[in-house]
């Protein structure tokens, strides 16, 4: 049976490598039955690298332990979902799973473009194909899921403890799902490259493909949150590790870019900026990889490192010289039509939104990467920590958050005063009350009163604009205003859906700032009955529980909580021992409600003394970044969800280009 | 309740115990490095040293690496000044591409009459007027 994996991943690796060539070559020389000897071979590829995904999952269900992967990342006692997130869990089950993501949306990106986009597909082919080669490569030459045990081992050394969390189920496929849905954009973009066809059929084809790599990579980075905020015990959920950095940092680019697109869709603008942001986050999403692999930078989240940090570097630095010397090649097709009348005008806001999006990613890469560049500079290694990356990307967050409020409201080509005056004076007005107002109150924090403010003006904006159109609607259409609403929405998706993922990004700035302002924490070493006062919550220690299963053993420390005198109920913080890995791992306890989150976290216990060591925090609002993500997801099912009109766009841009194309071959 | 200076010094310090978080937030069980250093703070701030003559007690005896985040002397202030120097280079790039691109090529001079500026812009208006509608 794991014959049949190794086989299947030899013969992908050379399929791929087969599609690459067939598929430039019958570009080439315009053989068409070679392109579509390419299609049908990628086909193959992803068929033969689904089997070997099938081969490793029963290896895995089955519980065969001389697989070096399935006795390093299982255990006989492992439940069954974890089982099967240890497909993802260590570094070679994470490559497969990640070729098998790729070729399946290959296989998905050709079955969509079979009757169109005839001159692209040999190039998309070629590009998504040389990427799973890549992997393939590492796959088969270098760490393979399939390697045997001399002696098959009895007994597994299970998962690591920190991924034995239900967030594990679905942090990494949404994150790999984000990532790999980048490649689809970037191989469009190689293939606009090379056939010089820039115009904006490939823009308009991927449109949804970057909607949906941002949807998921947007996903993966609120879950990974939430996961790093239940599992590691520290009371925060985002600590600027490299990984997160990895993560973050895509996402970043990849939003630019969805804005600064719609300036190139209305007015021919910035195709160049463009083709640089979607180059970029591709790369990004490399070097993400890279980041987590490498052991470059020590990190958290790398649960698996290895020596694969040189081939990812090769292949990154060669993908930049590839597609930088298509770029340059192509500069004169890449001029726009670009005009700015005004700074005050929604070009021009976009310009500075895509300056900051794209300003937090540089340093975010910039304080990941020092510590490396001091090394080489003084020789002597230092720590970029949380310190660095919250105060350098705080003022310009707030910047971005700013920008969030003026952008979809100003004006095209140039914000009249009156537009100025109708779209900004109620918004601006209830953000300064807002911030007035926290601050009479006693808020001592600038950053936190700031951006309450700002989060105020933006929704203020985006409910301005809701309460206007579905006004209008009721004037023309004499609707009733929940309908009115509705089809305002339904009617202009893209429009409305961004507003809604506005509210979203509202919401998590002011999560973010009230869970970092004004946590409260308080360490507590208690006997038997103890109790303790952390803010307006009352904690009694009412004894220590024990529970032993066969995976691990654990103990809960039963606290009786209640709010401002009222009980609210009983928690039971846990500390488990997973005896495999002979780790211990954390369970929180949590109360979650919109003011505020009781977060208890079990130190230690000693039996001798009967003291039992907690930690209590006490978050604020920390709710609302949750439900912003949710919100943002939502918002972007909006947008994503298609419309009549859109079909059209494409269909006529398509139309455009055949005929330029029949005018070429004439 | 903890001494705020004792907290932030422990923000200010990076637990070695491989977790990756501050001496403050690594929460490890008997934490072979953020509990002993925790305790270092405390003893180092009851002989009276101030919350810089600490950091600086630390980065001499454990090495730079210790602290979470780069000084601002020398070199590291590298670290913390090109990203706003990056950006703020990258928004002057901007303010003076977007001046070269009002002039656009085919349009005319900026002399055009302003009666059709006006004529445009009052167009302009009356869309908008429908567009916010």
């Amino acid at each position: 049976m794991v014959e049949l994996g190794l086989l299947s991943l030899r013969l992908a690796f050379i399929g791929g490598l087969y599609a690459v060539l067939s598929a430039l070559y019958g570009a080439r020389a315009r053989r068409p039955a070679y392109v579509r000897s390419a299609r049908h071979a990628a086909y193959a590829v992803h068929a033969l690298v689904a089997a070997a995904v099938l081969v490793l999952l029963r290896a895995l269900v089955t519980r065969d332990f001389s697989l070096e992967y399935v006795a390093s990342y299982s255990s006989s006692t492992l439940s069954l979902p974890y089982t099967i997130a240890a497909l993802w869990g260590g570094q070679a089950g994470s490559l497969l799973f990640w070729v098998f993501i790729l070729t399946t949306m290959s296989t998905v990106v050709q079955l969509q473009n079979r009757e169109r986009n005839a001159a692209l597909m040999p190039y998309v082919t070629a590009t998504s194909m040389t990427i799973a080669v890549f992997f393939l490569a590492l796959l088969v030459f270098v760490t393979s899921p399939f390697e045997r045990l001399p002696v098959p081992a009895a007994e597994g050394a299970d998962l690591n403890p920190l991924l034995q969390n239900y967030w594990m189920l679905i942090h990494p496929p949404s994150l790999y799902l984000g990532y790999v849905g980048c490649t689809v954009p970037f191989a469009f973009a190689v293939a606009a490259l090379v056939t010089g066809r820039l115009g904006d059929v490939w823009i308009r084809t991927t449109r949804r493909w970057t909607l949906f790599a941002w949807f998921f990579l947007t996903l993966g980075n609120i879950v990974g949150a939430r996961w790093a905020y239940e599992e590691l015990g520290w009371g925060g959920y985002w600590a600027w590790d490299p990984v997160e950095n990895a993560a973050f940092m895509p996402w970043l680019s990849c939003t630019a870019f969805l804005h600064s697109v719609m300036i190139q869709e209305k007015k021919n603008m910035l195709k160049m900026w463009n083709m640089v942001l979607v180059l970029l986050t591709f790369c990004l999403t490399i070097f993400g990889t890279f980041l987590t692999r490498s052991g470059v930078v020590s990190s958290v989240h790398s649960f698996t490192q290895s020596g694969l940090g040189p081939f990812f570097v090769a292949f990154l630095l060669g993908v930049i010289a590839i597609v930088s010397a298509l770029v340059v090649w192509r500069r004169p097709l890449l001029r726009g039509e670009n005009e700015i009348d005004s700074f005050l005008s929604r070009e021009a806001s976009f310009l500075f939104n895509n300056l900051l999006l794209v300003g937090i990613a540089f340093a975010t890469f910039w304080g990941t990467i020092f510590p490396v560049i001091s090394e080489a500079v003084r020789g002597i290694k230092i720590t970029v920590g949380p310190p660095f990356f919250n105060k350098v990307n705080a003022p310009l967050g707030l910047a971005l958050l700013f920008m969030t409020g003026v952008g979809p409201v100003i004006a095209w080509r140039r914000a009249s005063a009156r537009n100025l005056r109708r779209s900004f004076t109620m918004p601006l007005a209830v953000g300064f009350v807002i911030g007035v107002v926290i601050f009479a109150a006693g808020w001592r924090n600038y950053y936190a009163v700031v951006c309450f403010s700002l989060a105020a003006f933006v929704l203020a904006t985006i409910f301005m604009e809701f309460y206007r159109g579905t006004r209008a609607r009721q004037a023309l259409m004499g609707e009733a205003a929940p309908r009115a609403l509705a089809n305002l929405v339904g009617k202009n998706r893209r429009r409305y859906g961004g507003y809604v993922i506005h509210v979203g990004v509202a919401m998590v700035f002011v999560g973010v700032a009230a869970s970092s302002a004004f946590r409260l924490e308080e360490q507590e070493t208690l006997s038997k009955g103890g109790v303790v006062q952390v803010g307006a919550f009352t904690l009694t220690y009412a004894g220590i529980h024990f529970t032993d299963n066969p995976h691990y053993s654990s103990m809960l420390a039963e606290i009786a909580v209640a709010k401002n005198g009222t009980p609210v109920g009983t928690f039971f913080p846990e500390k488990r021992f997973y005896k495999k890995q002979q780790q211990p791992s954390t369970e929180v306890a949590l109360r979650s409600t919109l003011t505020e989150d009781l977060y208890l976290v079990l130190g230690s216990y000693d039996d001798a003394s009967g003291l039992m060591t907690m930690i209590v925090f006490v978050n604020p609002l920390v709710n609302w970044l949750w439900i912003g993500g949710l919100v943002m997801i939502l918002g972007t099912v909006i947008v994503m969800s298609p419309t009549a009109a859109e079909q059209r766009a494409l269909a006529a841009a398509l139309a455009v280009e055949e005929r330029g194309l029949e005018a070429a071959l004439r | 309740m903890k001494d705020a200076t004792q907290t932030e010094i422990e923000e200010a310090l990076t637990c070695q115990c491989g977790c990756g978080l501050t001496v403050h937030s690594c929460n490890h069980v008997q934490c072979p490095s953020s509990i002993p250093l925790k305790k270092e703070i405390a003893e180092q701030l009851a002989a009276g040293k101030t919350r810089t003559e600490v950091l600086t007690h630390f980065s001499t005896k454990y090495g730079e690496k210790i602290l979470s985040a780069p000084t601002t002397a020398g070199f590291n202030l590298v670290a913390w000044v090109t990203p706003f120097a990056a950006v703020l280079a990258a928004g002057a790039v901007i303010v003076v591409v977007s001046r070269r691109w009002r002039r656009a090529p085919a349009a005319p001079p900026p002399s055009t009459p302003a009666a059709a500026d006006d004529a445009r812009r009052a167009r302009l208006e009356a869309e908008l007027d429908r567009f916010d509608a």
